[in-house]
Parts: structure tokens; sequence; C-alpha cells
């Protein structure tokens, strides 16, 4: 093992281990704050039976997520990345960008240590600013947003797109051979479940686009990288 | 009282700032040892300013989108809620469905034009925590055992380390953008504009060596691709 794997996973690794669980099972324990304010301070408690109902109706739209987006996420964050970004979410529209840009003006790739460290520095810097801006959002923004004009709310609903095609193309040119192979699973499972071939399962299962397209591309990536390597 | 004077009060500011605070601790000292780490194992500190300054302009643009979401959220659920949601994982689309499904859950039809009560609004509270707290859960027990389940499928291969995270970007943002690609609307155009931009950025930056563009490489994609979009 090189010295710097050394330092990640005896020094580095550890850390991020101890304080990621300390501060996600805090955060589970935050987060009901606002519902103990409610019931606590004003009395005001739902019925147990409504919370459950709800609890199941959100759990059946969203539920496979909870499961689905970790795990598919995890090749690309990584353990420091997934204890950040499944605290503070918006993962695919700004942790994952953050990170990706890191790496690349650092000069370092993708799944080595120093890629790690640098991804987990771009998801860190981004946590802070988006909530920063929220924050000033928040408290000033109510009078901003009302006072801006319609059509440049509606322009900002092309930055996403505009977004996942620019990283899209920047990890394309890392591997040109391998982007046409997951944008051509992407695009068919796609069309496919418009075409409302896969209707038979629970709610609209777009988390199978991902899965498939995820875990196709790393399957063919691995078995196009190990035939090369017999090659050599 | 007003639901919305209870939703807006000191208590709950309170309740969700502790909330917050954590989160941006965390980031904070996952970016300390990030750093830290990084300078051990021979980064400069160069490279890790320019990682972090790139990942701060990268993190503008998508914190504006989710600003606006912040907007819709603020009306029906008041200033503190919408701060905390957003701040946590969980998207706009997210929390406006749990909001609609616990209002629903006690018999407040939102969408029918029904006025949001107290008890409507506690249970869309609990419907948002508990909706959301399965990420966390799930990321937090398994963080550390995905790195393990990743080890064991690469058998010491580590070549394949630098391969994998590439194809799941590619697998993943492949199936974000072929979602806007399929669509054949402006989103199309934002995404094919915001990958062509990001395309020539690249190139460019790193044919002249261009350090501030490598910076705003993404930042001019993905507002390049919003504004082609908004004006064709």
């Amino acid at each position: 093992m090189s010295d710097k794997r050394r330092v990640y996973e005896k020094d580095y690794l550890p850390y991020i281990v101890r304080y990621g669980k300390a501060t996600g099972w805090l955060a589970v324990a935050l987060s009901f704050g606002p519902a103990v304010v409610l019931a606590v301070i004003y009395g005001v408690l739902p019925p147990s039976a409504a919370v459950f109902a709800a609890f199941i109706a959100m759990a059946s739209a969203v539920g496979i997520n909870w499961f689905v987006e970790p795990i598919s996420y995890f090749p690309i964050i990584g353990v420091a990345g997934t204890y950040l970004a499944f605290i503070s979410g918006n993962i695919s529209n700004l942790r994952i960008p953050a990170a990706a840009i890191a790496q690349k003006v650092a000069g370092v790739e993708p799944g080595t240590t120093e890629g790690n460290i640098v991804a987990t520095l771009g998801m860190a810097v981004s946590v802070v600013i988006n909530i920063a801006i929220l924050t000033i959002g928040v408290f000033a923004g109510n009078s901003i947003l009302v006072r801006l004009p319609e059509h440049i709310l509606e322009a900002f609903d092309y930055l996403l797109p505009a977004l996942f095609g620019a990283i899209f193309v920047q990890f394309a040119l890392m591997r040109l051979k391998l982007a046409p192979i997951a944008l051509g699973i992407a695009l068919s499972l796609t069309l496919a479940v418009n075409a409302g071939w896969f209707n038979f399962l629970p709610g609209r299962p777009t988390y199978l686009i991902t899965l498939g397209a995820v875990f196709g591309t790393i399957a063919i990536a691995t078995s196009m990288h190990k035939r090369e390597a017999r090659r050599d | 009282m007003e639901y919305i004077q209870i939703a807006n009060s000191t208590p709950m500011w309170i309740a969700v700032g502790v909330a917050i605070a954590l989160v941006m601790f965390q980031a904070l000292i996952f970016a300390r040892k990030s750093y830290n780490t990084g300078k051990t194992i021979g980064m400069t500190d160069t490279q890790m300013k320019s990682a972090m300054k790139s990942a701060m302009i990268t993190s503008v643009g998508p914190s504006l989108v989710i600003l606006t979401g912040l907007l819709s959220l603020l009306v029906t659920v008041g200033g503190p809620m919408a701060w905390m949601r957003l701040s946590f994982i969980g998207s706009v689309m997210f929390e406006l469905m749990a909001v609609g499904f616990g209002a629903e859950a006690v018999g407040v039809n939102l969408g029918a034009g029904d006025a949001m009560t107290q008890v409507a609004f506690a249970s869309a509270v609990w419907t948002m925590i508990l909706g959301s707290i399965g990420w966390i859960v799930f990321s937090t027990l398994t963080a550390d055992k995905m790195a393990s389940v990743q080890d064991r499928f690469l058998k010491g291969d580590t070549s394949l380390l630098k391969i994998i995270p590439v194809a799941a970007m590619l697998g993943s943002f492949g199936s974000l953008v072929s979602g806007h690609l399929v669509a054949l609307n402006k989103n199309t155009v934002a995404a094919i504009s915001g990958g062509l931009i990001m395309a020539i950025v690249v190139q460019l930056a790193e044919k002249k060596e261009l350090k501030w563009l490598k910076e705003w490489g993404l930042a001019i994609a993905l507002f390049g691709g919003m504004i082609v979009a908004a004006i064709l």
C-alpha cells in the first residue's frame, strides 16, 4: 500500500466515518425539531393515523429512492460524499457538479485518493455556498423574488437541463468510447419507461433508468477494461 | 391563531436554525479534514484553493434555482420550514408533494383550494420529515459498508477504481439528460447547448492552459445553455 493510500485509509476515512455517523444520526434527530416545537410549545399534534397514511403515500411515491440513490451515487461520491450529500441533498444538481469541477481544476482523477479528497472539498464548499444563498434568500428573498420578471424565473427552468448536458459532456470527453454506450442505455430505458413498458412496477419507475444506466455502464466499462488488460 | 403565525414563529426559526447549523458544521469539518489530508499527501495549496474556488463559482447557479423553488414552498409552509427543507435532503418537488399528502391525510385538499389549518400544517411537517429521513438513515447505516462491497467487487484490481466512477457518472448523468433529450422541447435545446458549450470551453481551456476558464467553465456552460434555450 502506498503512503498516500495509507494516510487515506488509516487516518482520513476513520475520521470521516466517525464524524459522518455522528452527524448523520444527529441530523435524523434534529429533523424532528420543528415537529417537536409544534407539539410541545403550540400543542398541535396531527392524529397518528393521518401521519401514518401520509407516510405510506410518500413511501410508495419516493421510498425506493431512499435505497436506489445512495447505492447508485456511491461509486461517484464515495464514503465522505455519501455522508455529506444525503444530509444536504441536491446531489445531481449541485454536489456532484461541484465535486466534478473541483477535480478537473485541481487536475486529479475521479477514484484516486486525491480525487476523493478534492471531491469532498468541492462538495463541502457547495454546502456552505448553498446554505448561505438560501439563508439570504429566505430573509430577503421573498421581496426580491416577487420583483423578478416572469421570464427570468422561467429561464431558470432551463438551467438544470443545461447543467446535466454540460456535466455529461465533461465526463464524455474523458471516456469517448464509453459515453455513447451510457447515453444509449439511458435513452432506450427512458423511451421504454415513457412507453409504459414497466408500468407493472409501483410508482413511476424512473429509478429503473438510473439503476440500469449506472450499473449497465459500470458492467460494460469493467468488461472493456478487462479485455484491454488481457490484450496488453 | 392562524397556522402561518406558528409556522413563522421564533421557536420554529430556532428549531430549524439548529438543524441547518449541523449541516454547515459537518461540511466545515469535512472540508478542513480534506484540506489537511490533501496537504499531507502532497497536494499544493494552489491546487486545493483553485478547486474550492471553482466549486464556489459552480454552486451559485444551481443554488439560485433552488432559491426560486423556496418561493413556492415559502407561501404554504412559512419561512423556517422552507429554509430547513431546502438545506436538508429533499427537493422542491418532493417537499410540495409531502405537504400535499400530509394535508390531505387530515382532510385538507390544498389542490382544491382548501385553507391550511394548524393540524394540516403539523401533518405536513411530519410528512416532510418522515419522508426524507429514509435517505439519511440508509446512507448513514451503509456508507462505510458500501466501501467494502466495492473493494470486494474490485478484487484488488485498483485500476478499475479510476474507471468505475466515470462510468457511474456517465450512467447517472446520461439518465438525467436523456429525459430532457427525448422531451423535444426547450429543455432539449438547453441540454444540447449546455453540452456543446462545455465541449468548446473544456477544449479551449486545455489547449490554451487558461486556468480561469477551467474554473468558470461549468458556470459558463450552464448559464449559456439556459440563455440559448430561453432566447430560441
